[in-house]
């Protein structure tokens, strides 16, 4: 950063600009240096643009006017894209001369222009003793070192902040000023701080340097902003800014004692010298928020406002919806984290756009921060987002505040078709030789029986399950019954007839035993005959029908009788029946056979 | 005399066209059905619903016309009662397939113990009142072949009966259960459809509770438990959790 003039042209091109500043309208304004010392005198200007009328100067009461007022007159003519301007100045201007040093007030100065009147702001000036004019002389080429020796009282630098004790995230704005007495050329090496524990943004550089008066311990300097920093702390404890240099090339004048000629003495001969000038580090304060911060805090310090809004408040399914919430207020905007918003969970939500409105330079650390949470909803239906809520610190209350947007209502309509890509892809065949489904659809509705019955009827637990399953199991219960009867009664015929067999045998035998005594032959072997049979009737449970000797042998080799017992019993019935019906041949012995059939039916028996 | 029998002939055919029988709605609903009235075939059919019939093909019917009707949780609540009652119903089945295709949750399915599996698919190939039918049949051979087995004239019969009705009581028993299972199953009421579009399943039973996952319209659920107006869910894929009664519909 270079600056090369003199301060005539600085203030020339100060006045141009100011000129044309006020070209377009009728405005009335004052010029006054901010500072001037007690011996010396000062130029005052008012200004007028436009056509002025019945000027009226203020009443000086702590200056002596020296002269004016002075008027001159400007007049210039613009052309531009055909279009002519047309501009009328008239300047007046006052030279005066402070009585006592302080701060004294200039009031205001009317002036009609076009009927109308104008006021200019009433302007303090502060008076200090001052080391003579020489150091102010608007002019600049005066000099109050003679020597090339620069003190730093000469030329300084000063970093400065708005506030010395802050809270954590407050914001501050940081001002670095460079103070001179002397003329100068330009800077080199310049080393701006880094602002460590700060995040820091540059304001309004100005491109000119631009030197106003200010004093300084009663010294008056020519002070120019060199930059402004907006900081907003992100540590807390005594954060120290660092120093700050700067070479600066100061122009002194040189007097030269070796050749002295008259134009060397009307001429001053300048020399440029550098100087190295450095700002002291200063400290700032900064305090932890205080405890018991809500949820929602999102690290706001200062003063906001908030509107949430939605895009649209009724969309259909998969239809992108945007909400926006809008921060707007002063205080660290910059730094504030976009506030955490409850969706509903159906919802596809998209990466939050920020965009930083901060007005102006000037503003620095007001403005709008914009939100913008785009959004896509699934499925139909009437949701709630929200509420959305954003807290901060307010400084000047020393409190947490929370603003609240209360709910917003989003309604979503079904899904337009075509959108949803669930439904879109049917599956299609990979074969060539496969049926590819064209369309789908459910199979159609039954129109035949419809098989109607009351609901919630089952068979199983019914009654009529009950009454068939028991009347299986008494169905079953009485042919048990029966068919145990039936056999117990057969067996009952069958055993009294077993177990009456042998007596009826021997009641027959001992019939027949008296009948040998009588020896009455055929009749004897007539009741033994007739003894066996009925033996083996009762005995195997034939009917007299059916006693052949094939039966009475079957049924005897089914009750496992031994095969001699059975040839014995036939050969027994054989000589019986011999006896019986051929009686004249020779006759069978009756007592043997008699004992044969005892000894027979005694074995089987057994 | 006469004017009051017409009289009463009148009233009496006023009462018929009034409260027309299931089987009329029946045919009307098919009717207007068939000619896409889906919203007319749909009341009829609620009218026999409410009039405490219920049928497979009922059931069947309804699904196809809330499909028709766009109404996918509803007709996919059908299907699955119609399957409810019938488990073999081939076409319910189809329809109930198409119709998962359009709800939104993919819900991986922890496959079923394959024995499981098995002795379900036995149990479903008749409904409960077939095994009803076949156990009572079974019980009466148990019956016969006891008597065999007690009454049999020679040992061999009554050897075979006694193997045959140890078999038949076996198979009668596994018949009783299947036959008590349906109807188990069908009276448990412990499965339910989602109804919202969207439901947020929660971790507890009120709003309050962390939100666990999110169930779209057509997901069948199992029921657990319920308190007050929350119900407990299960997903297939074991996962449980909250969700408002008014979200989900029993089957």
């Amino acid at each position: 950063m270079e600056v090369n003039l003199s301060k005539k042209i600085i203030l020339l091109l100060g006045a141009l600009l100011m000129s044309i500043a006020v070209w377009a309208q009728a405005a009335f304004t004052v010029d006054v240096p901010k500072v001037v010392g007690l011996d010396e005198n000062f130029r005052l200007v008012f200004t007028a643009t436009g056509e002025p009328s019945n000027f009226n100067p203020p009443e000086f009461k702590d200056f002596d006017v020296l002269a004016g007022p002075s008027t001159s007159t400007m007049t210039s003519t613009q052309i531009i894209n055909g279009k002519r301007t047309d501009s009328y100045q008239v300047s007046y201007t006052f030279i005066l001369q402070p009585k006592s040093t302080g701060t004294f007030s200039i009031p205001s100065a009317s002036v009609t222009i076009g009927g109308r009147v104008y006021h200019t702001n009433p302007v303090s000036i502060e008076v200090v003793k001052g080391e003579g004019s020489s150091a102010s002389a608007p002019l600049g080429n005066a000099t109050s070192s003679s020597g090339t020796s620069i003190s730093s009282d000469d030329i300084f630098m000063k970093m400065s902040v708005s506030k010395g004790k802050v809270v954590k995230g407050e914001t501050l704005v940081a001002t670095l000023k460079l103070y001179t007495k002397v003329p100068l050329a330009g800077f080199e090496n310049v080393k701006f701080p880094s602002f460590n524990g700060f995040w820091s943004q540059e304001i309004d550089t100005p491109s000119n340097i631009e030197f106003t008066r200010e004093s300084v311990n009663g010294k008056i300097y020519n002070a120019a902003v060199l930059r402004r920093y907006l900081l907003i702390p992100q540590q807390t404890g005594n954060l120290i800014i660092d120093p700050s240099e700067m070479t600066c090339l100061v122009q002194v004048r040189v007097s030269s004692g070796v050749s002295r000629s008259i134009f060397d003495d009307f001429f001053d001969s300048y020399q440029v010298v550098k100087k190295r000038v450095k700002a002291p580090s200063i400290q700032v304060n900064v305090a932890p928020l205080p405890a018991g911060a809500p949820a929602s805090f999102a690290g706001g310090v200062g003063d906001f406002k908030m509107s949430v809004k939605l895009t649209r408040d009724s969309v259909n399914a998969n239809e992108a919806v945007s909400l926006i919430v809008s921060i707007s207020g002063s205080g660290n905007l910059n730094l504030i984290d976009a506030p955490k918003i409850e969706f509903p969970a159906d919802f596809e939500v998209y990466d939050t756009k920020i965009s930083d409105n901060t007005s102006g330079p000037g503003a620095g650390n007001s403005g709008t921060k914009v939100f913008e949470y785009p959004v896509i909803p699934r499925g139909a239906g009437v949701f709630e987002i929200g509420p959305v809520e954003f807290s901060y610190y307010d400084i000047s209350a020393h409190k947490y505040k929370t603003l609240n947007s209360g709910k917003l209502i989003l309604r979503v309509g079904q899904a337009v078709e075509g959108t949803a890509s669930s439904v879109a892809s049917l599956p299609m065949g990979i074969n060539k030789q496969s049926v590819k489904s064209i369309g789908n659809d459910v199979r159609y509705i039954r129109t035949g029986v419809s098989g109607l019955a009351r609901a919630n009827h089952f068979f199983f637990g019914s009654f009529p399950f009950f009454v068939f399953f028991i009347l299986i199991v008494i169905a079953y219960f009485a042919m048990d019954r029966f068919l145990s009867k039936r056999i117990e009664r057969n067996r009952d015929i069958a055993g009294v007839k077993n177990r009456r067999a042998l007596k009826v045998a021997r009641a027959r035998l001992n019939v027949a035993e008296s009948l040998m005594k009588q020896n009455l032959y055929s009749a004897f072997f007539e009741e033994l005959h007739r003894a066996i049979l009925g033996y083996c009737s009762d005995k195997l449970n034939l009917s007299m029908a059916e006693l052949s000797r094939e039966n009475i042998a079957e049924s005897l080799q089914a009750k496992s009788v031994s095969k001699e017992h059975i040839d014995e019993l036939i050969s027994l019935i054989d000589t019986c029946e011999y006896a019986r019906f051929a009686p004249d041949q020779d006759k069978p012995e009756m007592s043997s056979n008699y004992k044969r059939a005892i000894k027979l039916i005694s074995e089987l028996e057994v | 005399m006469k004017r009051i029998f017409l009289l009463n002939i009148l009233i009496f055919f006023c009462l018929v066209s009034f409260g027309q029988s299931p089987k009329e709605l029946w045919t009307e609903a098919n009717n207007n059905y068939s000619k896409a009235n889906y919203e007319d075939a749909l009341a009829g059919f609620k009218k026999i619903e409410e009039l405490g019939y219920a049928s497979p093909a009922l059931y069947y019917n309804m699904g196809n016309t809330y499909f028709k009707l766009k109404q996918i949780g509803k007709s996919i609540l059908y299907y699955e009662r119609a399957l409810k009652l019938d488990p073999s119903d081939k076409d319910a089945l189809n329809n109930l397939q198409l119709a998962r295709e359009f709800t939104l949750d993919r819900i991986e399915e922890v496959p079923d113990f394959i024995l499981n599996t098995w002795i379900k698919s036995i149990n479903y190939s008749f409904s409960s009142d077939v095994w009803a039918y076949i156990a009572l049949v079974l019980l009466a051979g148990v019956a016969l072949f006891l008597l065999f087995f007690k009454y049999g004239p020679t040992s061999r019969v009554r050897k075979g009966s006694f193997f045959a009705s140890m078999v038949f009581l076996l198979f009668f028993c596994i018949s009783i259960y299947f036959s008590w299972s349906q109807k188990h199953v069908y009276n448990l009421k412990d499965t339910a459809i989602i109804m919202k579009p969207v439901s947020t399943i929660k971790s507890s039973p009120d709003n309050s509770g962390n939100t666990l996952f999110i169930l779209h319209e057509g997901t069948k659920v199992s029921l657990l438990d319920e308190i007050g107006q929350w119900k407990k869910i299960e997903l297939a894929d074991g996962r449980q959790g909250w969700v408002s009664s008014l979200d989900v519909e029993i089957i």
